[in-house]
């Protein structure tokens, strides 16, 4: 053909063009295999970045509980409003209409939404009555969303201790320190929105609820400790006051109390003051409280008898020309009564004695200048000054208790150290974390190693000489019924932060004390800061002490140690035969301590309302009962024990789903094993021959099901 | 006389399923909009569905005409003067948007400027037939060849529809190519379009920022490179297998003209690099069946009409591939067959009926 040139030329031309599609085509392909396989995560962040809008939402709360299982802080479910604005066909209008019932700001609020876009809150954690005005406004935008919400079924009860939670974050106390256990794994709300900001799929990823708390509190005693604080904060007028119970043998903090207060469950209204868990973060200068440690630190150093004769130079002592004067004159004095009528000169002697670096070192082993631990926030270590930048004039004043800062809680863990046969305990308020899970669980609070400050036998002088304060020194307000006690008074000037000097007319009133004196179960120390009028420690903080001891050993049923006046019984079962009507000024402290009497207004109505029962206790003290033998009861039990005392020490019986534990005391091992098999229990017994003497968890206490009960035979 | 031989099955077949891919797609990506925009979603699938029923009606007629009868003055010269009477007609008639693109009568709109794509073939390949010994000759064969494409692009470009007078132009650099037109040539008309282009592309401030956005895609993500970026991420995100039919989610929104230009970008979103490599493959396909046609047919007239018509669909296909994966800079050029538009549809669709008539007689 004549045209086959041309077809070549042509053929070329095809397939050159060819070649350029194939080209094309290749690179097309590698693009996508780029893009699609190998950026696809990159693109994939950024689409869901563009779609996807996490709004994280808090995982359920972990529920504070008291010793007994009493809910301390819980969470609930409420539910909350948000307005998507691309989908509110007038925004400005929805959310005044909305702020119109919340009683927000409607600028403040109108801002927040259109800064926010596609997403803002309107109404968060608002109560039912709220979201259901919201739910009828029917507005278009407008969506809920449940959250947990934070409450405090008993108010005001421990609250610097539980703390308060703000939109989803513990803010102080356990709900702070204890945040990341608390708090669980926060789940989402993912909302997907188009580009022009409406959404088109939601979706929910609940979180992990967190962990319980325990604490070693227990809830009636933590009330008893407010109220008897309350109620002296009226009396004497003074502006602050801290009461700590403790349980000297484990360590468990059973109460701890400060004023002024705050109600967690209104976050507005709540005050720095308030707020201030003043038993661990305050410093003050204990005054007479100290003398126990210059005098225990001296007997322990053999540089002293409790019977030794000191002069206490008719209340004058000249040290660095300085004078120090006495409340009183007194001449001469044993050691004893140095302490039970708190002579500074004598103090200052017996301190001389001892020399600046081992006054130093009891200083430090009684937990001074350091935190003790205690599973809190905010914990001051105190003010010690190290003993090299002593002056002359510091030994005397630290020996009664001036030129240093202590805490509350460093105060009461240097007494329980006393009464625990001078072992120092860090205190607790946390006996354990447990799982959200439905299934019991029991968890044993395990008190930390200790550290040995006394020798036992000094320790029980201390004891002694303590229990001299409360009979014939200081302290006489201070005398239980039935019991006997110990403790030392205290009376600080404070230190006017304006002139530096020691103020005239502001003193910290405390007293610090346990009981029963030869086999303690509890301790308790009481400060009053600035108290008016009466201000000494044996005016103003010992009849707290007393009153709280009193109501508290007997709620623990601690066995009398002192025998009860006829007289006394008889007065005693009148007030048993009328519970509750007993005038709450009666002159006669008894009264008060037998019944829970009428609550105060601002503390929970819930436990007037349910009274705690005595089965369901649970003893926390009252243990090594080989001790307590030597010194049975004098007296017959006035309250019929329900349940007896438990020699293992520092259990908390945790109740989620529980069961009540059988009475075994008294049976047989044959009979003890049915009776707890037929209850679900396993039975552990320790010994073989007689009855069972006694058994763990006591009988009337709450228990997992399966879990094991403890008894010891004897005969 | 060429032997009578059976139409090519493979250019039949692919033309269905791409067809069919391109109503499923369009539905899947318009569904949302259409339901705001129509109240119902199906409004721009059963536009499509008219359109596409149209098309395979003149498809099924286009092919079983003798392409020959289409070489005729009167064939050609109605069909440019239709055209140009329409290009011309739709500056005076539609004037929404500022720009002038459809024809509308009630609920039927038509897009001249899709016309224009088969009457430029058509007439090249009627007066390229009859010049093939002097395809050389610039002032007798080229430049009256040319005429008629710069006039219609010149109308097209006033539209403004940029990317369709590219469309015209590269279909016609396409058929002078294969019909022999000196090599020296489309680089004198390069250079001589770069004037133009410049004036096109730097004056207008839009179209100078999808150059920008296609030089640099990450640099105004929000701005002028949001498009681009959008339909990287559909693409991006279909990973292998796709999020699935009606799953993707770049389409609300996001992406524009989902249904038409980015088409390819939902089909890669929700089907994945295996859903796209088929629609490449597709039109790989096609490309290599419309080659082989204009291989094996000896009839100049016949090869040029095959070689504009391949090209017509080709070029279209590959730059909108091109444009969602952020390749070339954004142009507004339709997947032939697959997007939404009826015009485009069933112009398309009778061209490929044209092409398969000539298939039936090649040798």
């Amino acid at each position: 053909m004549a045209t086959n040139s041309f077809h070549n030329s042509a053929q070329k031309r095809l397939l050159a063009m060819g070649g350029v599609f194939v080209l094309w085509t290749l690179a097309v392909v590698f693009r996508l295999v780029n893009l699609q396989i190998f950026q696809y995560r990159d693109y994939s962040d950024r689409e869901a970045k563009q779609h996807d809008r996490y709004i994280p939402l808090a995982a359920k709360r972990g529920t504070i509980y008291d010793r007994l299982g009493h809910e301390l802080a819980a969470s609930v479910m409420v539910e909350s409003a948000f307005i998507v604005p691309g989908e509110a066909p007038d925004l400005a209008s929805a959310v005044s209409l909305v702020t119109g019932i919340t009683g927000d700001d409607p600028h403040v609020a109108l801002a927040n939404c259109q800064s926010g876009k596609t997403f803002c809150w309107v109404a968060r954690k608002a109560d039912a009555e709220t979201i259901q005005r919201i739910r009828n406004l029917n507005l278009r935008g407008i969506h809920f969303q449940r959250e947990p919400k934070r409450y405090y079924p008993q108010k005001e009860l421990a609250a610097q201790l539980l703390g308060y939670v703000g939109d989803d974050q513990g803010l102080s106390g356990i709900e702070r320190l204890y945040e990341e256990q608390l708090q669980g794994q926060p789940g989402a709300m993912v909302i997907s929105v188009d580009a022009r900001k409406h959404w088109y799929n939601r979706t929910e990823t609940e979180g992990e609820p967190g962990s319980n708390i325990v604490l070693t509190i227990d809830e009636y005693i933590q009330y008893v400790a407010e109220r008897e604080l309350e109620r002296a904060i009226q009396e004497t007028h003074a502006i602050a006051g801290t009461v700590i119970v403790m349980n000297p043998r484990t360590g468990e903090v059973l109460a701890l109390a400060n004023w002024p207060t705050f109600n967690p469950n209104r976050r507005k209204a709540i005050t720095n003051e308030g707020l201030k868990n003043r038993a661990v973060s305050d410093i003050y200068e204990p005054g007479s409280t100290f003398k126990v440690v210059t005098v225990a630190a001296a007997l322990e150093e053999k540089v002293t008898k409790p019977d030794e004769i000191f002069d206490c130079q008719m209340g004058k002592i000249v040290i660095d020309k300085v004078t120090i004067h006495d409340h009183k004159p007194f001449g001469l004095m044993p050691v004893s009564d140095i302490i039970a009528h708190s002579s500074d000169v004598g103090a200052i002697k017996i301190a001389m004695r001892l020399g600046d670096q081992r006054f130093y070192k009891y200083i430090r082993l009684f937990g001074f200048g350091q935190p003790t631990g205690v599973e809190l926030p905010a914990e001051t270590r105190g003010m010690t000054k190290p003993v090299e930048r002593w002056s002359h004039m510091s030994l005397a004043a630290i020996a009664m208790g001036q030129e240093i800062g202590v805490s509350p809680i460093q105060l009461a863990a240097m007494m329980s150290s006393i009464a625990n046969d001078g072992v120092w305990l860090p205190p607790h308020v946390v006996a354990g974390t447990v799982e959200p899970k439905n299934s019991p669980q029991q968890i044993m609070f395990h008190p930390s190693e200790g550290r040995r400050v006394l020798s036992p036998v000094t320790a029980a002088q201390m004891r002694q000489m303590l229990q001299g304060v409360v009979l014939h020194g200081t302290a006489p307000k201070a005398i239980l019924e039935g019991y006997s006690s110990a403790g030392k008074t205290g009376t600080a000037q404070k230190l006017d932060p304006a002139t530096g000097t020691y103020s005239k007319t502001k003193y910290v009133g405390s007293f610090a004390g346990f009981a029963p004196v030869n086999n303690p179960a509890l301790t308790v120390a009481v400060i009053l800061d600035s108290a008016q009028g009466l201000h000494q420690g044996g005016q103003v903080a010992a009849p707290v002490f007393q009153r709280i001891m009193q109501q508290v050993l007997e709620y623990q049923h601690v066995a009398h140690d002192v025998e009860i006046s006829p007289d006394r019984k008889l007065l005693l079962a009148r007030r048993n035969a009328k519970t509750g009507d007993v005038a709450e000024d009666s002159p006669d402290h008894l009264g008060a301590t037998l019944v829970a009497a009428e609550t105060p207004d601002h503390v929970s109505s819930a436990v007037a309302r349910t009274p705690v029962i005595a089965t369901k206790m649970q003893p926390a003290a009252n243990h090594w009962q080989e001790k307590e033998e030597e010194v049975r009861p004098l007296g017959e039990p006035t309250v019929p024990l329900t349940a007896p005392a438990t020699k293992l020490a520092g259990t908390v019986v945790f109740d989620q789903e529980s069961v009540e534990v059988p009475s075994l005391v008294g049976k047989s091992l044959r009979a003890a094993l049915e009776i707890s098999s037929a209850g679900g229990f396993d039975l552990e017994p320790m010994g073989t021959v007689g009855v069972v003497k006694e058994q763990a968890p006591p009988a009337g206490s709450r228990a997992p099901a399966g879990s094991r009960v403890v008894v010891r035979l004897g005969k | 006389m060429p032997k009578r031989v059976s139409f090519d099955r493979w250019l039949f077949i692919t033309t269905l399923l791409l067809i069919f891919i391109g109503l499923v797609m369009i539905f899947s990506a318009s569904a949302v909009m259409a339901k705001e925009r129509f109240g119902s979603p199906y409004g721009f699938l059963l536009r499509q569905l008219v359109g596409a029923a149209i098309g395979l009606a003149l498809m099924a007629l286009t092919m079983h005409i003798d392409y020959k009868r289409w070489k005729s003055p009167a064939a050609v010269f109605s069909l440019m003067g239709v055209t140009t009477l329409l290009l011309i007609s739709v500056f005076f008639l539609d004037r929404a948007h500022h720009t002038h693109r459809w024809f509308r009568f009630g609920p039927i709109s038509f897009q001249p400027s899709e016309l224009a794509k088969p009457a430029i073939i058509l007439f090249l390949a009627y007066f390229l037939a009859t010049r093939v010994k002097t395809m050389t000759d610039a002032r007798n064969t080229l430049l009256p060849a040319v005429a008629p494409t710069l006039m219609f692009v010149c109308l097209i470009v006033f539209q403004p529809d940029l990317g369709t007078a590219l469309a015209c132009l590269g279909i016609t650099a396409c058929v002078l190519f294969i019909a022999g037109a000196p090599l020296q040539y489309f680089g004198f008309s390069f250079v001589f379009s770069l004037l133009p282009l410049y004036f096109l592309i730097w004056k207008f401030p839009y179209r100078m920022a999808r150059i920008t956005a296609f030089m640099h895609p990450d640099r105004d993500r929000l701005g002028a490179a949001f498009h681009i970026n959008q339909s990287l991420i559909a693409v991006a995100t279909g990973g292998m297998g796709g999020k699935g039919l009606m799953e993707g989610k770049q389409k609300l929104f996001y992406l524009p003209e989902p249904h038409t230009d980015f088409i390819f970008a939902v089909i890669a979103e929700e089907f994945g690099l295996l859903g796209s490599m088929l629609v490449v493959a597709l039109f790989a396909i096609f490309l290599w069946r419309g080659a082989r046609v204009v291989f094996r047919t000896q009839d100049p007239f016949g090869r040029y009409l095959a070689a504009g018509i391949t090209s017509m669909i080709a070029l279209q296909a590959f730059i909108n591939v091109s444009v969602v994966l952020g390749m070339m800079p954004t142009k507004g050029i339709p997947l032939p067959l697959v997007s939404y538009g009826g015009s485009s549809l069933v112009v398309t669709l009778a061209s490929i009926g044209v092409l398969l008539n000539i298939s039936r007689q090649t040798e």
